[in-house]
């Protein structure tokens, strides 16, 4: 009897359920290195009683060529500008909501126990290498990442040396799965990753005159202007609230 | 000598192997009987390439297999040329090369003719440098034969290899396997289902039917048996070797000559001296009481009825006939046996027409 | 059509890799394929299984086992290292065994039909004319089941030459030493204004396969004729 009246409004919330959660869902393409710090900000966020966000995570060039392609994605977070100005050129984003809450520092990382390296112009990293040894970051010719590396390296003066020597990842975490699996004797890495990788140790940080400012710039994606969700997912990722769970992850706090 | 004592149980089939026998070197020994007895079941037993549930087998007392002692000689030691019905031969290598093959695996000290000989006594010079794609059955049987006898066996095994090629070639091939029982000094084992070439080549008999051997012995000795099989078919006869002592151009015949008597045949070639096996089927043979006169038969010899014996149908006897030391066989209606109250010991002629004889014979 | 050096070097690349990938797994395929086509032992069909995993597992994974296994830290890599310095990520010869892990399934698969198909009546007559189990392999089999194998490895050399996933994974995209062109395709499809240079890249990697691919089934149709097969 109960189950009667029940079952319409069961078959309702079936078919309904999946149709708000698709709506309430938002999709976050995100750059590799943020993984850790947003899956805890959407586990956060899911706690609250939203929809928990689902992320793609990858190098921000094939994120940003996804989404140029028409790739369903909400929220862009992108690990360098350039790859952010590519879409807003390219009007996929929505400007008014571009913004740039964290930063990262950049850093010389390789095996555990290894001793420190004070990284300043001249610095003969190179010789660290070894005759053999390959220097692992992402390619500097699409991975944010490679290109700060290559810009702090070009102001020690080792970009000739350590060029032809690179072993260029397609990522953050490829780069330190390589120095993590002791193919390359050293790595440059964001300062973040650098701390989800128990097995490896910071040798040095790269002074932040070395390289452009590290930041992620947010933004929602053309296709979601309207969506209210994912409006305000945006909003808590960049916001007050979720600075505690950022830092806790290693990264800097713009302003 | 080749011994040989097999039991084999077919699972398939649902029938029992059971044979033993034996075959002497320079001879050559048929296994005769009808498809699926097991014939070709045995060569590959003595060859090695089935392993039976229990046997043993010998050659010149060499023991290739004891399954009561678990000997087992892998085939590749055997020594054993073995001929199959689909000649076998390897279509990437030439001719010469198949040929060879067996040779260049013979031991040292092995005896057994040469290539050259093998070639020549084949024929197979002009096809040396093809491959098998290009050749005929019956020259691939050629070839397959050079290339047996040239792996300097101790024993040849020919598993009915006439059985795939049409009647010209078997035609063509006979003759160059009465030439290879000539040239090989090993014993021949040579398993068919045609009585033809049991005629032509086989010097001894081993009879088996549904996996049993019926009976072993001389082949004339067991076509002279009225007791066998053999004796069922319609073209039942004795074996018997004769000479040719001459020829009668003018009167279009040759006289052969055998052990108690000659016969007059059409005229054939064939050089004076020459020694032939002929086979003379019971039922072109007749009996007469008395010396009958204005006959065409040419053949009317004096013999003595040793004995009045069944047939397989209740109409028929098989009257057995001896002039001198030979045996013939005479199959006859019991009517006119009746009618002409014929007993064993009496006196009687043995009627044969001329052109009841093959013509083309085999020679011995 | 005319190829910057780095193009050229990805193709050189390329033909390098895929040569060694055969010749690396040729042998072992040939081994593996006769133990199914001839072998009756329990775990046939585990063999087999894992024989056919690179065909049905994602590439990146088969990369990260070899990863596992042959990098430095690895329990073949540290061996390889140790006693003959020799390293594989990073180089050539590691591309080469991605490459070779991943096409030797194509080679077992067509060397085995090679295999099945010789009449065994052929090995049997052999065994007789005193051929034993060696001499019969390399005169009769072998030989026979050549057709089978060559257009195996001309099909493996053919697939070769696309592997992507486990080679990026394993050995890395290092121009000049691991970037094939697949790699190299990648690297420009990612890169702003490399579109031209995929293009023509893409465009090398069909012909390359076609011809591979038409080789095959020349060779195989030569070597019927040769074997006296129609």
């Amino acid at each position: 009897m109960l189950l009667r009246r029940a079952l319409p409004g069961l078959a309702g919330g079936l078919f309904a359920a999946p149709a708000l959660a698709q709506s309430a869902s938002p999709t976050v393409f995100a750059a590799a290195s943020l993984t850790d710090a947003l899956r805890a900000l959407g586990a956060e966020w899911a706690t609250r009683g939203n929809a928990p966000p689902r992320f793609s995570f990858a190098a921000s060039s094939t994120l940003a060529r996804q989404i140029e392609q028409g790739a369903p994605a909400d929220i862009f977070a992108s690990a360098d500008e350039p790859w952010m100005d590519h879409l807003a050129t390219r009007g996929l984003i929505v400007p008014q909501t571009r913004v740039s809450p964290v930063g990262n520092a950049l850093v010389l990382v390789g095996p555990a126990g290894a001793a420190p390296v004070v990284l300043e112009r001249g610095t003969d990293l190179a010789a660290l290498l070894g005759p053999r040894g390959r220097l692992a970051t992402g390619d500097p010719a699409h991975v944010p990442v490679g290109r700060y590396a290559q810009a702090a390296l070009e102001w020690m003066g080792q970009w000739q040396a350590i060029a032809p020597r690179l072993a260029r990842a397609d990522n953050v975490r490829a780069a330190l799965l390589l120095v993590e699996r002791g193919e390359a004797p050293l790595g440059i890495v964001y300062a973040t990753d650098a701390l989800a990788a128990p097995r490896l140790s910071v040798l040095g940080i790269f002074p932040p005159a070395s390289h452009p400012a590290i930041t992620y710039p947010f933004a929602l994606t053309r296709r979601a202007e309207g969506n209210a969700g994912a409006r305000a997912l945006l909003g808590f990722l960049t916001g007050a609230e979720a600075a505690p769970i950022w830092r806790r992850h290693g990264f800097a706090l713009a302003g | 000598m080749l011994e040989v004592s097999l039991t084999h149980r077919y699972g398939r089939a649902g029938f029992t192997l059971e044979a033993a026998f034996h075959a002497p070197a320079g001879q050559v020994t048929a296994l005769f009987g009808p498809s699926g007895c097991g014939k070709s079941s045995i060569l590959a037993a003595i060859a090695g390439l089935l392993r039976p549930d229990a046997g043993r087998v010998a050659l010149d007392g060499v023991t290739l297999l004891d399954t009561s002692r678990r000997l087992h000689v892998p085939p590749e030691a055997r020594r054993c040329g073995l001929v199959f019905q689909e000649a076998r031969l390897f279509p990437h290598l030439s001719v010469e090369t198949n040929l060879r093959y067996g040779l260049r695996r013979a031991p040292r000290d092995a005896a057994g003719p040469g290539f050259d000989e093998v070639v020549v006594l084949l024929g197979l010079a002009p096809f040396l440098a093809r491959r098998p794609a290009g050749l005929s059955g019956g020259e691939r049987q050629r070839v397959a034969l050079g290339r047996a006898l040239l792996s300097r066996p101790r024993l040849l095994l020919l598993d009915e290899p006439l059985a795939a090629l049409d009647l010209a070639r078997r035609a063509e091939v006979l003759p160059f396997l009465a030439r290879l029982r000539d040239a090989a000094r090993v014993p021949m084992l040579y398993v068919t289902h045609a009585l033809d070439e049991v005629d032509a080549l086989a010097d001894r008999l081993v009879l088996l039917e549904a996996g049993r051997v019926l009976a072993e012995g001389e082949a004339e000795a067991l076509a002279a048996r009225t007791d066998l099989p053999l004796a069922a078919r319609r073209d039942a006869g004795v074996l018997i070797g004769c000479t040719v002592d001459g020829h009668d151009s003018a009167r279009g015949l040759t006289r052969l000559d055998f052990a108690g008597g000659h016969f007059l045949v059409p005229l054939r070639d064939a050089p004076r001296g020459e020694q032939r096996r002929i086979r003379l089927r019971a039922r072109d043979v007749a009996v007469a009481t008395t010396a009958p006169q204005g006959l065409t038969m040419q053949n009317i010899l004096p013999a003595t009825l040793r004995e009045i014996g069944p047939t397989g149908t209740p109409q028929e006897v098989f009257l057995r006939l001896a002039i001198g030391p030979t045996i013939l066989l005479a199959r006859v209606t019991r009517d006119s046996v009746e009618r002409l109250a014929l007993q064993p010991g009496q006196e009687v002629f043995a009627l044969v027409k001329s052109v009841a004889f093959d013509p083309a014979g085999s020679r011995l | 059509m005319s190829l910057s050096p780095e193009e050229w070097q990805a193709l050189r690349l390329s033909l390098d890799v895929a040569t060694r990938s055969v010749a690396l797994s040729l042998l072992p395929a040939i081994g593996v394929a006769w133990l199914l086509a001839r072998g009756r032992f329990a775990g046939r069909m585990v063999l087999d299984a894992l024989v056919h995993l690179p065909l049905v597992v994602p590439p990146v994974v088969v990369g990260w086992a070899l990863l596992m296994l042959f990098g430095v830290q690895g329990p073949i890599g540290a061996r390889l290292e140790a006693w003959f310095g020799v390293r594989l990520v990073f180089t050539t010869g590691g591309a080469a065994l991605a490459t070779a892990v991943m096409s030797f399934p194509l080679i077992v698969r067509a060397a085995r039909l090679g295999f099945e198909q010789i009449d065994q009546g052929l090995e049997q007559a052999a065994r007789t004319l005193g051929a034993g189990p060696l001499d019969r392999f390399f005169t009769i089999t072998l030989p026979l089941a050549a057709p089978g194998i060559l257009a195996g490895a001309v099909t493996a050399f053919a697939a070769g030459l696309g592997e992507f996933g486990a080679v990026i994974t394993f050995a890395s995209n290092i121009p000049g030493e691991t970037q094939t062109l697949p790699l190299a395709i990648y690297s420009a499809i990612q890169t702003p204004g490399g579109e031209a240079m995929a293009a023509r890249l893409a465009g090398l990697s069909f012909m390359l396969a076609i011809s591979g691919l038409l080789l095959a089934e020349l060779i195989a149709r030569r070597l019927h004729l040769l074997l006296g097969r129609s």
